[in-house]
């Protein structure tokens, strides 16, 4: 085993020349082979795009994690062109127990540039790219509105582009989201929509016995209470937007929408209350024992059902992303009415 | 009075879900919901179903059994079953509580109508409390001999509905064996018509449900490189390996009766050689796939009488260690006859006669006993057809093979040679290899969770048609007749060998040899 190897493996970041990264990389594996105690995998190109340390530390630690359950090739880029002229490199391998006590390694290269340099940054991480595996780009952060070439240079062979909508600060970003989806080949995926997933799994339950699905038609009305850290921030509103988009979406018809955003610690949903003309379905969380629980009473009567709910981290959220093999097709179809919702809100 | 099933679209709340059909909530009743395949399977599976949001809210299950439990004692004690057995395990609380609520136990004797009558009283209330709508499942986890009275009575009693004719669903799922032999196969498959349609049987191999079994048609049909080469004129030949390590355990008085040819090759080694050497179907649908498994099975060459040695070597394992264990020979087994000429080992040379096949021998083995627990497929291809590097020195080239490993470590590997680097031409065989557990991770579900939502679903593409099991015991019956008249004891293997040595010369005969799994 490579005494390389062995630096990057536990946790050292190797400094290498930029122009050496791939030659590196091979040097470090040369010598794996024959002992066969490591299996060295990879099934995506993740780029990890951020423009701070601590959001480079951040985007380090969830796709190391991300990298257990989706093998892949890491590369974090801190770009900040109001910095110091400056492009480094520095790699480390992230490894994992796997069966039979093998250890399984992806590759991990961090790219920092500053000043004029950053423009560099696009064609670097072009060359790094593993041929013929996709590619994730997770935008740490808000997006950009300006250097739009930049962008487009970064999302060129991108085919998923990864962003949490939590934080976004205006409906302008949701519009950003939008025309990558509309507009390019590259797939918009958002983590403040993978975290309604549950939501839309317990939501769909209610209708999946024969009886209830005309009543999917039926709905009249809509109340989403959220909790919020700051209710003045757009992003924290968008949960609500995209659940209320998506009903209106999935049931092709208006529905009377009420929000309904509570200060709290644990940001999401909390209690959504379906309007059916003769009953009244509720889905709520459980936050002590970790599920939605659903129920439906009034004229029709359902038996309550669970769905589980964990607190997902980032590193989960980005593995469920990851593990989707076709792109998300509802996204594209909820935005025009969640940016609608939010300029009318605005 | 009978309860209409409607038509009804699907749910468009589902578009985009990792799962966009869910089944309508029905009444699964098992049948020996006290046995082990009960606790050890079902009843974990269905639980990690419900932990993974694939049940309906709704979802029953009665278990039905001769010995008294009252509906909390059965809870409790699957909720241990499921403790210790599902995938999903430890039990999380908040699951469990809202699973537990759609589980049942009625006590009954399978042979008696009244018991049916309590079944049916708690099915009908089961209708009005939880939303099944009056359909009904009944998997019969019990020995085949009981087959017959609780599918009549499940006729008499009017206890079984059909969409076709106006009524809710009804399903059966039927464990294996399916019969002993052709005769008893078509008497089972005989009854179970008088009661219920061939679309109504859900004959369970749970081979079919594993991931690494599916994925042999992915594998195939999903990737253009391997189907123009997948054919006699590349392929040399085939292997099919599945070894226990185990031998019969608690199973000798029913394994002493049918012999590893009945157990394991006449149902899942066959299901795998018909998905290896399948025509590609016209449809991903139950009725053509299977119709393209079946052409495989009636292709199969009958084994010539009087030469059967030639192409079939059964073995009994009889004292020696297993996993540095000693290992007790098979006739001091626990319910094994101190006579018994039960096989314990079958390797057979297999032909498909048909256009894509003729003349490529599939050689297939299964064992108790055998160093490890291993079930692998390998396609042997034809070497290069010029020796373009054959006389320089140090190059010996090998065919490639292509291995499918369908447990435990599940996964793909491709064998070929390469130039070992250096300023002189030299080889070296070379592995390129797939694992399902580095590529994507998470443990794949168990293959009864599959069959049993599949079932709940109406989709019986991953279960056993009539005509396929009747057809594999057409041709696999004139060889156990054989064997069976045939006063000569299985030759014997060491427990922890790969068998008799008759098994090795099975294969070297013409120039081969078993792949090591």
């Amino acid at each position: 085993m490579t005494d390389l190897f062995e630096r990057a493996a536990s946790g050292e970041e190797v400094r290498v020349d930029y122009t050496a990264i791939e030659r590196t990389l091979a040097d470090m594996w040369r010598g794996e082979g024959d002992e066969h105690a490591v299996t060295r995998a990879a099934l995506w190109n993740v780029v990890a795009h951020t423009s701070t340390g601590e959001h480079h530390t951040h985007a380090s630690e969830t796709l190391s994690k991300s990298a257990a359950a989706v093998p892949q090739r890491t590369i974090i880029v801190r770009a900040d062109p109001d910095a110091a002229s400056e492009l480094s490199s520095w790699i480390s391998a992230n490894c994992h127990l796997g069966g039979e006590g093998k250890r399984v390694c992806s590759e991990e290269i961090a790219i920092v540039a500053g000043g004029e340099r950053v423009s560099r940054v696009p064609p670097l991480v072009n060359a790094l790219l593993i041929p013929d595996m996709p590619v994730a780009m997770w935008w740490v952060g808000d997006l950009p509105h300006e250097n739009a070439e930049y962008v487009q240079t970064l999302l060129d062979p991108v085919d998923r582009l990864i962003v949490d909508s939590v934080h976004f600060n205006d409906p302008a970003d949701l519009g950003i989201v939008k025309r990558v989806a509309d507009d390019t080949a590259t797939a918009a995926a958002d983590l403040n929509w993978i975290r309604l997933e549950e939501w839309r799994t317990a939501t769909a339950s209610v209708f999946d016995p024969p009886e209830m699905r005309e009543k999917i038609r039926a709905v009249k009305g809509v109340r989403i209470v959220a909790s919020v850290e700051d209710e003045t921030y757009f992003g924290e509103r968008i949960a609500s937007l995209f659940f209320a988009s998506w009903l209106m979406a999935q049931s092709d018809h208006r529905v009377e929408t009420t929000f309904d955003l509570q200060k709290g610690e644990r940001r999401g949903l909390i209690r959504v209350e379906l309007d059916l003309g003769d009953s009244k379905a509720t889905i709520e969380r459980d936050p002590v024992r970790c599920v939605l629980s659903t129920n439906v009473d009034g004229r029709t009567s359902l038996p309550d059902a669970v769905t589980r709910s964990q607190l997902k981290g980032i590193d989960e959220l980005i593995v469920r992303v990851l593990k989707q093999p076709n792109s998300d097709r509802m996204l594209p179809k909820i935005l025009p009415l969640a940016l609608e919702l939010a300029q009318k809100q605005k | 009075m009978s309860i209409v099933a409607p038509t009804v679209e699907p749910n468009p709340l589902r578009e985009g879900l990792e799962q966009e059909r869910v089944p309508d909530a029905s009444c699964l009743v098992i049948f020996g919901a006290s046995g082990d395949l009960t606790h050890r399977k079902l009843l974990p599976a269905l639980y990690s179903l419900a932990h993974d949001g694939l049940l309906p809210a709704g979802q029953t299950i009665i278990g039905f059994a001769r010995p008294d439990y009252t509906d909390e004692a059965f809870r409790m004690d699957i909720r241990e079953a499921c403790n210790k057995y599902a995938r999903t395990r430890p039990v999380d609380d908040a699951v469990w509580d809202s699973f537990a609520k759609g589980l049942f136990y009625v006590q009954g004797d399978f042979s008696q109508p009244e018991a049916y009558n309590r079944l049916n009283r708690k099915l009908k209330e089961c209708d009005e409390t939880r939303g099944t709508g009056g359909r009904r499942i009944y998997y019969l986890a019990v020995p085949p001999q009981f087959f017959p009275t609780i599918s009549e009575l499940l006729g008499a009693e009017h206890m079984v509905t059909d969409p076709e004719r106006g009524g809710p669903y009804t399903r059966v799922i039927i464990e294996k064996p399916f019969g002993r032999d052709l005769q008893t196969a078509k008497e089972l498959n005989r009854v179970a018509v008088t009661t219920f349609r061939e679309r109504q049987v859900f004959r369970i191999d749970h081979y079919l449900g594993k991931e690494t079994v599916q994925n042999l048609l992915v594998l195939r049909f999903a990737n253009g490189i391997f189907e123009p080469f997948w054919n006699r004129q590349y392929i040399d030949h085939v292997q099919l390996t599945v070894a226990e390590s185990i031998g019969v355990e608690k199973r000798g008085g029913y394994f002493d009766t049918a012999g590893i040819t009945r157990d394991i090759i006449q149902n899942h080694m066959l299901q795998l050689l018909s998905l290896v050497a399948m025509e590609p179907p016209v449809a991903f649908d139950a009725d053509a796939v299977r119709d393209e498994k079946v052409k495989v099975l009636r292709a199969l060459r009958e084994f010539p009488r009087g030469r059967e040695e030639e192409f079939a070597v059964r073995g009994q394992y009889t004292e020696g260690s297993v996993s540095g264990e000693h290992a007790p020979g098979y006739r001091e087994e626990e319910s094994v006859k101190a006579d018994s000429r039960t096989e314990t080992f079958s390797a057979l040379k297999v032909f498909v006669d048909n256009w894509r096949w003729a003349d490529v021998p599939f050689y297939i083995r299964a064992g108790k006993r055998l160093p490890k627990r291993v079930t692998d497929i390998s396609i042997h291809f034809r070497p290069a057809p010029y020796p373009l590097f054959k006389k320089l020195p140090g190059v010996q080239t090998q065919p490639n093979v292509l291995a499918i490993r369908i447990q435990p470590d599940e996964g793909i590997a491709l064998k070929f040679d390469s130039k070992v680097p250096g300023p002189t031409v030299r080889t070296a065989p070379v592995t390129m290899e797939f694992r399902y557990a580095t590529s994507f991770g998470a443990e794949p579900p168990e293959a009864y969770e599959r069959l049993l939502l599949e079932t709940m679903l109406g989709d019986s593409t991953l279960f056993a048609r009539r005509d396929e099991v009747e057809t594999a015991w057409a041709w696999l019956d004139p060889l156990l007749r054989t064997w069976e008249s045939d006063s000569r004891p299985p030759k014997p293997y060491s427990a922890g060998s790969w068998g008799p040595q008759e098994a090795d010369a099975l294969i070297e005969r013409d120039g081969r040899k078993w792949r090591r799994p």
